[in-house]
C-alpha cells in the first residue's frame, strides 16, 4: 500500500499556462500537489486551449472528489460518518469495487484503509522513526476486511478512515485524456507528476519521448522511453524517506504490519494500458520489496526498476 | 512478504481486466480509435496481448506430428509452421506451410480371402521402367500385353500378391504433400472483424485449392461473438493410372480421363459467448455441398462367388457425384482455477446415410506456473454409408453406388491421449503430446457367405501418434 | 441404390441455421456474462476457442483421413486428398 504522506495539503494553484512546445500545444497547471501538463500536437491554439481546460477540470474535479483534505469530498464524507451508512454515486462504487478487488488480488497488501498510519509514520527525511508502541493501536483500525461494502453501499467501522490517494492521480490521468479524446482525435499526452498516459501515436506515426527522471536529487535524467500507446506510472521514494542509524525506510507500509517494506527499488516505472493499470502495478512491484524484478518479470509487464 | 504464488500474468491479467472495467464503466471510447480496441477484453483468437496496446508483435508457431499405424500400414511425419503478425490496430496477417510424408500399406478394399490373392496396379510413370517402392512394398513390375489395335510398346503394371486370409494392402504407398495457407484480417467499417484467406495444397495425385472469407461481430461487452465464414475449394484428382472407369475390372493398363475434378462450397455459423466468468462456449453449425469425382481411384470391391465366398473379380469403387453434409458442434470451457476443461460435442450427418457423434474431453492441470499437463479423450461413433458393402456378390445386379472403404464403414473410434507442457517465459511455450487411436467395427457380419463367415472383414485401424510443438512471441 | 432426396435435409439445415441465428440475436439483447472487470480468466490463453490452431489442424487431418465426418470447428474439406 502507498502510505499517503503528503507533507502539506495541495496547493490550490490558480495559475495555468498554454504556451508552444515544439510542434506541441503545452498546457500546465497544478492540481493534486504536483505539476500537470497536457501536451497537443496541434497548430491550433484555440483548440488546445479547449483541451487544457477539459483537462484542468477534470483533474480538480477528481481532487475535490476524493481528496481527505478537502471537507467537502466523498472520502471526508465517508471519514466522518462514525460508522453511518453511506450510499455512493456510481463513480465512487466503481472505485471502491476496483480497490476491493485489487484488495482481494493482492492478498491483502493494497488496502485504502492503511491511511492511518499517517499519524506516525511522516517521511520527512528526518530520522523520525516509529516504534512498536505507537504503530500497534493503529493496526486495530486497518484493513479492508472490517468494511462493510455492498455497493452502493459502504460503512466503515469508527476509527477507520479511507484514502483513495494511491488510486486518485492515476484514474484522474485516464478520465482527462478521455475528456481530451471527447473533444479531439488530435495525438495528446496528459502527465500528472509523472504518472502519463497518451492518445495513441504521434501523426506521424513516432512515438512520444518521455525522459524518467534520476532517482538522485540532481535532476539528472536517468533514461528516455519511448511510448507509442497506453500509460506509464512511477512508484518510488526519491524524496519521501526516513533515514535512521544509517537505514533508509522507504514510504512504502505494509498494512499488514504497519511497517515499511523492506529493500524496496528506489523506483519502478510501469508501461500498461491504462495508468490506474500502470500505477497499481507500479506500487504491487513495490510491495514486494526485494522481489519486487521477480514479481514483473513472472507477471510479463514491461516495467524498469531502480535500486 | 510476497503475493500467493500464482499462474505467471494471472495478477497482471487481473489488473488489466479490472482496469479496463473501470474506465469502460465511466468513459465511452471513441469509436475506431486505437486505444479503445485495447479497452476490450477478449478478441475471439490471439488474446495475446502480452506486449500492451498499439505495439505489434509477432507469433511463430511450429509443429511436427508422428504418426504411425499398426500391422505395417501408414506412417506419416507431417512438419507445419505458421507465422502471424498482429498490427496496432487489431490488424493480423499470417502465413502457414506445412510439408508430410506418408508411406506405408493401406487397404484396398478388397475382403481377405482363404487363398493368396494377386492385384495389378498401374505404375507411376506411364511408360516408363522406373520400379516402384518395390524395397518396401513386395511388388514385382511386370509386362503386359499391348491392348488390341494398340501399336504402342507393352505398357508396365506392379503387381502383388496378399498371402491367404490376410487383410488385402497395397504396400507401395507413398506420397508428399506440400501445403501453403495464408490469412488476413482486422476490424473494418462497424464489424470487428473481416477477414480473408487461402490455400493451396499439392501432392503427387491430388491438388486443393481453397479460399475462404469470415465476418464477425462482437456484441454485449464482447461477452458475445457472432461470426459467418464461407469457403470454397477446388480439387483435382490425378491418379496414377488415370481416373478408372467405375465399376469396372481392375486393371493396371493406364486410362483416360487422367484427372477429374471437385468442388466444394460451405459455410460456417458460429456463436461464441463468454457466460459466466469461468465458462466460454461456442456453438457452431456448418453446411457443406460437394460435387464432382469423390471416389477413391484406387479402391477396389471384391466380387465373390454366392456360395464359396472366394472371390472372383474385382470392380473400381464408385461414390455419388454429390453430398450434402451439415453439422453442428458445441464446445465448453471451463475455468475452475488450478484446472480448465473443454468439453466438446458434434453431431454430423450427410445425405450418403452417415450420421456420426463425436464427443471430446480435455483436462488442462497446472502443475505450476510453467508446467501444465493435459489427459484428453474423444469417442467417436458413425454409421455406415447407405452404399457401403463389404463386397459385392456375383450374379445381383451391380448397385449404382458400392464401396468398402472403411472410412464410409460402421464404426466406433477411441482416443486416448496426454499432453505436457512447459512455459519456461510467459512468451514462449513448448509441449509434447502423446495420443492413442483405435477403430473397432463388426468384422463379422451374421449375413457373411462362405469361407467370409472365418475373415475379419473390418479393415479399421490403430495408430499412435506423437505431436511436438513450439510456440513464441515476439516484436 | 439410389440416392435418397436432398431436400428434407436442406429444408432442415436452414431452420437449424434460422434458430441459431435467432438465438445469437437474443442473447445480444439479454445480457448474459460477466461485467467487463470480471473476465480476468477469460484473458487467459487456453480458455480462447482454438487456442493451440496447430495441433487442432494435426488432428482435423489425422481425423479426416480415417473418418468420414470433418470440420465442426472449422470448415468440413481437408484441403488434401487423403479421403
Amino acid at each position: 500500500m502507498k502510505a499517503v504522506v503528503e507533507t502539506q495539503p495541495p496547493a490550490t494553484g490558480l495559475a495555468s499556462e498554454l504556451k508552444r512546445a515544439g510542434g506541441d500545444f503545452l498546457f500546465a497547471f497544478r492540481a493534486m500537489a504536483t505539476p500537470c501538463e497536457v501536451r497537443l500536437e496541434s497548430q491550433d491554439a484555440e483548440l488546445a486551449g479547449a483541451v487544457g481546460r477539459a483537462v484542468e477540470a477534470e483533474a480538480r474535479r477528481i481532487e475535490c472528489k476524493y481528496s481527505r483534505y478537502r471537507e467537502d469530498s466523498i472520502v471526508s464524507q465517508i471519514n466522518n460518518s462514525g460508522g453511518d451508512e453511506i450510499i455512493v454515486d456510481p463513480e465512487t462504487s466503481d472505485l471502491l469495487q476496483f480497490a476491493a478487488n485489487c484488495f482481494k488480488i493482492s492478498g491483502g497488501l493494497f488496502d485504502i484503509t492503511s491511511g492511518v498510519l499517517r499519524r506516525v509514520w511522516k517521511f520527512d527525511g528526518s530520522d523520525n522513526v516509529p516504534d512498536a508502541t505507537q504503530i500497534k493501536p493503529l493496526l486495530a483500525s486497518i484493513g479492508w476486511e472490517k468494511v462493510s461494502w455492498s455497493p452502493p453501499v459502504i460503512s466503515l467501522p469508527a476509527g477507520m478512515e479511507i484514502d483513495m490517494g494511491g488510486l486518485a492521480k492515476e484514474y484522474a490521468v485516464d478520465r482527462a485524456l478521455g475528456a481530451v479524446r471527447e473533444i479531439t482525435s488530435q495525438p495528446a499526452l496528459v502527465n500528472f507528476g509523472g504518472d502519463l498516459c497518451v492518445s495513441g501515436p504521434r501523426s506521424s506515426g513516432a512515438r512520444w519521448k518521455v525522459a524518467i527522471e534520476s532517482v538522485e536529487e540532481d535532476g539528472r535524467v536517468a533514461g528516455l522511453l519511448e511510448l507509442a500507446d497506453g500509460a506509464l506510472a512511477t512508484s518510488g521514494d526519491a524524496r519521501r524517506f526516513l533515514l535512521k542509524n544509517g537505514i533508509r525506510y522507504g514510504h512504502i507500509l505494509d498494512p499488514r504490519n504497519g511497517r515499511p517494506v523492506k529493500n524496496t527499488p528506489r523506483s519502478v516505472t510501469v508501461a500498461a494500458r491504462t495508468c490506474v493499470e500502470a500505477g497499481l502495478t507500479a506500487t504491487l512491484a513495490m510491495l514486494h520489496g526485494k522481489h519486487a524484478e521477480t514479481f514483473l518479470k513472472r507477471e510479463g509487464v514491461r516495467a524498469w526498476c531502480v535500486r | 512478504m510476497r503475493i500467493k504464488k500464482r499462474r505467471a500474468g494471472q495478477i497482471r491479467e487481473s489488473i488489466a481486466s479490472l482496469s479496463a472495467g473501470l474506465l469502460a464503466a465511466t468513459i465511452t471510447p471513441i469509436a475506431g480509435s486505437a486505444v479503445a480496441q485495447s479497452y476490450s477484453n477478449s478478441d475471439s483468437n490471439h488474446n495475446r496481448d502480452t506486449f500492451g496496446p498499439g505495439i505489434a508483435y509477432s507469433e511463430l508457431d511450429s509443429a511436427l506430428l508422428v504418426y504411425k499405424e499398426g500391422d505395417g500400414r501408414v506412417q506419416a511425419i507431417e512438419p507445419s509452421t505458421d507465422l502471424t503478425v498482429h498490427g496496432p490496430a487489431g490488424q493480423e496477417i499470417s502465413l502457414g506451410f506445412v510439408f508430410d510424408a506418408v508411406s506405408g500399406a493401406t487397404p484396398n478394399g478388397a475382403v481377405p480371402s482363404d487363398l493368396p490373392q494377386t492385384f495389378v496396379t498401374p505404375v507411376k510413370a506411364q511408360g516408363s521402367t522406373a520400379t516402384v517402392t518395390s524395397a518396401s512394398g513386395g511388388s514385382t513390375i511386370i509386362h503386359l500385353p499391348p491392348s488390341p489395335g494398340d501399336l504402342a510398346a507393352a505398357a508396365l503394371g506392379r503387381q502383388y500378391v496378399v498371402p491367404a486370409n490376410a487383410l488385402p494392402m497395397d504396400r507401395g504407398f507413398h506420397d508428399h504433400r506440400w501445403a501453403i495457407n495464408f490469412g488476413w484480417s482486422q476490424p473494418m467499417g462497424g464489424l470487428s472483424e473481416v477477414g480473408m484467406g487461402g490455400g493451396y495444397s499439392i501432392e503427387q495425385d491430388y491438388r486443393a485449392i481453397t479460399v475462404n472469407t469470415r465476418v464477425a461481430q462482437n456484441f454485449n461487452s464482447n461477452n458475445t461473438t457472432v461470426s459467418l465464414a464461407l469457403n470454397m475449394e477446388l480439387d483435382s484428382s490425378f491418379p496414377y493410372g488415370g481416373v478408372p472407369t467405375p465399376l469396372t475390372a481392375m486393371n493396371p493398363q493406364w486410362k483416360s480421363p487422367s484427372s477429374r475434378g471437385k468442388t466444394q462450397t460451405g459455410f460456417v455459423l458460429s456463436l461464441t459467448q463468454i457466460v459466466t466468468r469461468h465458462w466460454l462456449m461456442q456453438l457452431n453449425y456448418s453446411f457443406d455441398w460437394q460435387s464432382g469425382y469423390q471416389n477413391d481411384p484406387y479402391r477396389i470391391l471384391s466380387v465373390v462367388d454366392p456360395s464359396s465366398g472366394e472371390p472372383l473379380s474385382y470392380l473400381y469403387e464408385n461414390r455419388p457425384r454429390e453430398r450434402q453434409t451439415q453439422s453442428v458442434f458445441w464446445e465448453n470451457k471451463f475455468d475452475f482455477g488450478p484446472t480448465v476443461t473443454d468439453i466438446s460435442l458434434r453431431y454430423f450427418k450427410d445425405d450418403w446415410g452417415i450420421t456420426s457423434k463425436t464427443a471430446e474431453l480435455a483436462e488442462r492441470i497446472d502443475l505450476s506456473h510453467s508446467i501444465y499437463v493435459e489427459p484428453s479423450a474423444r469417442w467417436y461413433q458413425q454409421s455406415a454409408a447407405n452404399f457401403f458393402d463389404y463386397y459385392l456378390v456375383q450374379g445381383q445386379s451391380l448397385p449404382a453406388y458400392a464401396t468398402s472403404d472403411t472410412r464410409l464403414g460402421k464404426f466406433t473410434s477411441l482416443t486416448y491421449g496426454v499432453k505436457i507442457g512447459f512455459k519456461p517465459t510467459g512468451r514462449t511455450e513448448f509441449y509434447v503430446r502423446g495420443d492413442y487411436y483405435r477403430q473397432t467395427g463388426d468384422g463379422h457380419p451374421a449375413n457373411a457367405i462362405g469361407q467370409l463367415q472365418q475373415q475379419n472383414l473390418f479393415a479399421g485401424s490403430k495408430a499412435a501418434y506423437v505431436l511436438i510443438g513450439y510456440t513464441w512471441d515476439f516484436h | 441404390m439410389q440416392r435418397p432426396s436432398s431436400q428434407p435435409m436442406v429444408r432442415c439445415g436452414i431452420s437449424l441455421a434460422v434458430f441459431f441465428f435467432a438465438l445469437a440475436m437474443c442473447s445480444g439483447c439479454v445480457a448474459i456474462g460477466p461485467k467487463p472487470w470480471e473476465k480476468d480468466l477469460m484473458a487467459r490463453h487456453e480458455m480462447q476457442p482454438d487456442s493451440y490452431p496447430l495441433q487442432t489442424a494435426a488432428d482435423e487431418h489425422i481425423y479426416f483421413s480415417k473418418e468420414a465426418s470433418s470440420g465442426g470447428r472449422g470448415f468440413a474439406g481437408g484441403g488434401c486428398g487423403c479421403n
